[in-house]
């Protein structure tokens, strides 16, 4: 017996039109699970469903723009509140990851929670699936790290929280996309609490936009390369900057420049990985291009680390 | 065919419930202080992983040790599930001298039904702090990992096994097999 996407989105469909008697609002980033969790929240509310997408400033190169034509093209009824000031401002001087993610959590609910009163919303509806939960922890289990949609929960949040797809992973996740017709079923899976838990150390505007720029340039050419067959897409793939200087020599001045390292993991669930074994000419043009052309980075490394004893992300 | 998974806290219990799931059994995750009497007439019980230590801390096992000794059919422990079932029973497990996270190759040296059609030689994740350092009375080692002896194990008579690595994750090769395996276990001891 394998997974019936079909079967499931007539299911959930049914389940969310029974648990949402009034209107709700669904916390929308763009990645596949949120929006595969608004397309079926859509089709069983309608009108009744506002998707809010809230732009953290700390999103990918471009991430805004997209999310927002997405959601268009999908006709589901949506909102855009910008947010990065009050993020920032949120993480100033913050470098335990933990506290991050907390604080990160936090303000996702406070937001949502303001836009759910002006719409007239009593439920939120998440696309939370098997991993956020189980690695947030609770009871026995321990916590690897707070998931944004988990830990972030308020005991006395006022929204009744939904959840279609909390028993699914991402391979069936990417299922039930498809078999709803969205674009960004295929997508790399993208943190939550976004940039911010991929700038190790002080999350800072312009920290975030050094790693904005690397991730960019490790997501074109990786994805350039899968597609002149030199290799396989990974699972995710992007740039951590660490918060480590080193020494560098450019056009015959010393330099003292920051690092990135490049993370690659092939998986079909998140819950194991390896790591990608990209070819050397691919690492090559990545390194080239990042030390080139985001300033103030000097040097690259490649993480070779499986999951476990490593996670994917680095915080 | 009712197997279910008791959840011992483990990251990849609900992985073992879904395999089990998608093999077609009715499967359900219940937590590891469920009374014995609400298993009755189950024809399998998995005792998932855990982040309890075994050796430290062996009150956060629940009631494991109720199910290794009145449950009637096949049991699989799998990590902290296959450490608490060794030292129930009269073995004993410990901090390992060589803890094992993510890939490893396993040897089976003792064939056995639960790897049944596999090769002797095959890739699995582990993650684990604690082992099996002895076995109890009446179980046969199956399989062992270069820093591991006791990577599997079972009980001489009744349908007791144990695995120190984790079948139930994608990377396991063959993980889908063993549950297989596994299941038939549990049809033919109906």
């Amino acid at each position: 017996m394998m997974f019936d996407a079909t079967a499931f989105i007539a299911e959930q469909t049914e389940a969310i039109r029974k648990s949402v008697p009034g209107k709700a609002i669904i916390a929308c980033s763009g990645g596949v699970d949120s929006t595969a969790a608004a397309v079926l929240a859509s089709r069983a509310l309608g009108d009744r469903l506002l998707a809010v997408y809230i732009d953290t400033g700390l999103m990918r190169k471009g991430e805004t723009e997209d999310v927002a034509q997405t959601l268009k093209e999908l006709s589901v009824r949506h909102q855009i509140v910008h947010a990065a000031d009050e993020f920032f401002a949120a993480l100033r001087g913050i470098v335990d990851p933990e506290k991050k993610r907390s604080i990160i959590g936090r303000k996702f609910i406070e937001l949502f929670e303001r836009e759910a009163k002006t719409f007239g919303a009593d439920h939120l509806v998440q696309g939370t699936i098997a991993p956020d939960w189980i690695e947030s922890g609770g009871q026995l289990r321990d916590r690897i790290k707070t998931h944004h949609n988990v830990g972030g929960l308020p005991e006395n949040m006022k929204l009744k929280l939904v959840e279609p797809l909390r028993d699914l992973y991402k391979d069936e996740v990417r299922a039930v996309a498809r078999a709803l017709g969205v674009r960004v079923s295929e997508r790399q899976p993208f943190p939550g609490p976004g940039l911010a838990v991929r700038v190790v150390g002080e999350v800072t505007p312009d920290r975030v936009a050094l790693v904005r720029g690397a991730s960019a340039i490790v997501e074109e050419e990786i994805q350039a390369a899968a597609g002149r067959g030199l290799m396989p897409l990974p699972w995710q793939y992007f740039a951590v900057l660490l918060p480590v200087q080193t020494v560098g020599v450019h056009g015959d001045l010393r330099v003292y420049g920051q690092t990135v390292a490049v993370r690659a993991v092939d998986s079909i669930d998140g819950m194991t990985a390896v790591y990608s074994k990209i070819p050397h000419e691919v690492l090559d043009r990545i390194s080239i291009r990042i030390t080139n052309e985001v300033g103030g980075i000097n040097r690259v490394v490649y993480d070779v680390s499986n999951k476990p004893p490593a996670t994917v992300e680095w915080e | 065919m009712r197997v279910y998974v008791v959840d011992n806290g483990g990251q990849w219990t609900h992985r073992e419930w879904r395999v089990l799931k998608y093999l077609g059994a009715e499967t359900k995750i219940v937590a590891n202080d469920t009374q014995v009497s609400e298993l009755d007439g189950l024809d399998g019980l998995v005792l998932s992983g855990g982040a309890p230590r075994v050796g430290v801390d062996p009150g956060k096992m629940g009631r494991n040790g109720e199910y290794l000794d009145s449950f009637d059919g096949p049991i699989l422990g799998i990590c902290a599930g296959h450490q608490f079932m060794a030292k129930h029973l009269g073995g004993d497990a410990a901090p390992a001298k060589v803890p094992e996270f993510g890939k490893s190759i396993v040897e089976v040296h003792q064939p056995d039904v639960l790897f049944e059609g596999l090769p002797n030689r095959f890739e699995v994740w582990e993650s684990h702090n604690d082992e099996v350092t002895q076995l109890p009375r009446d179980f046969i080692a199956l399989a062992s990992s270069e820093n591991c002896d006791i990577q599997a194990m079972r009980h001489r008579d009744r349908p007791l096994f144990g695995l120190q690595f984790h079948p139930e994750v994608e990377h396991t090769q063959f993980g889908a097999d063993i549950f297989r395996n596994f299941l038939k276990l549990c049809e033919s001891s109906k």
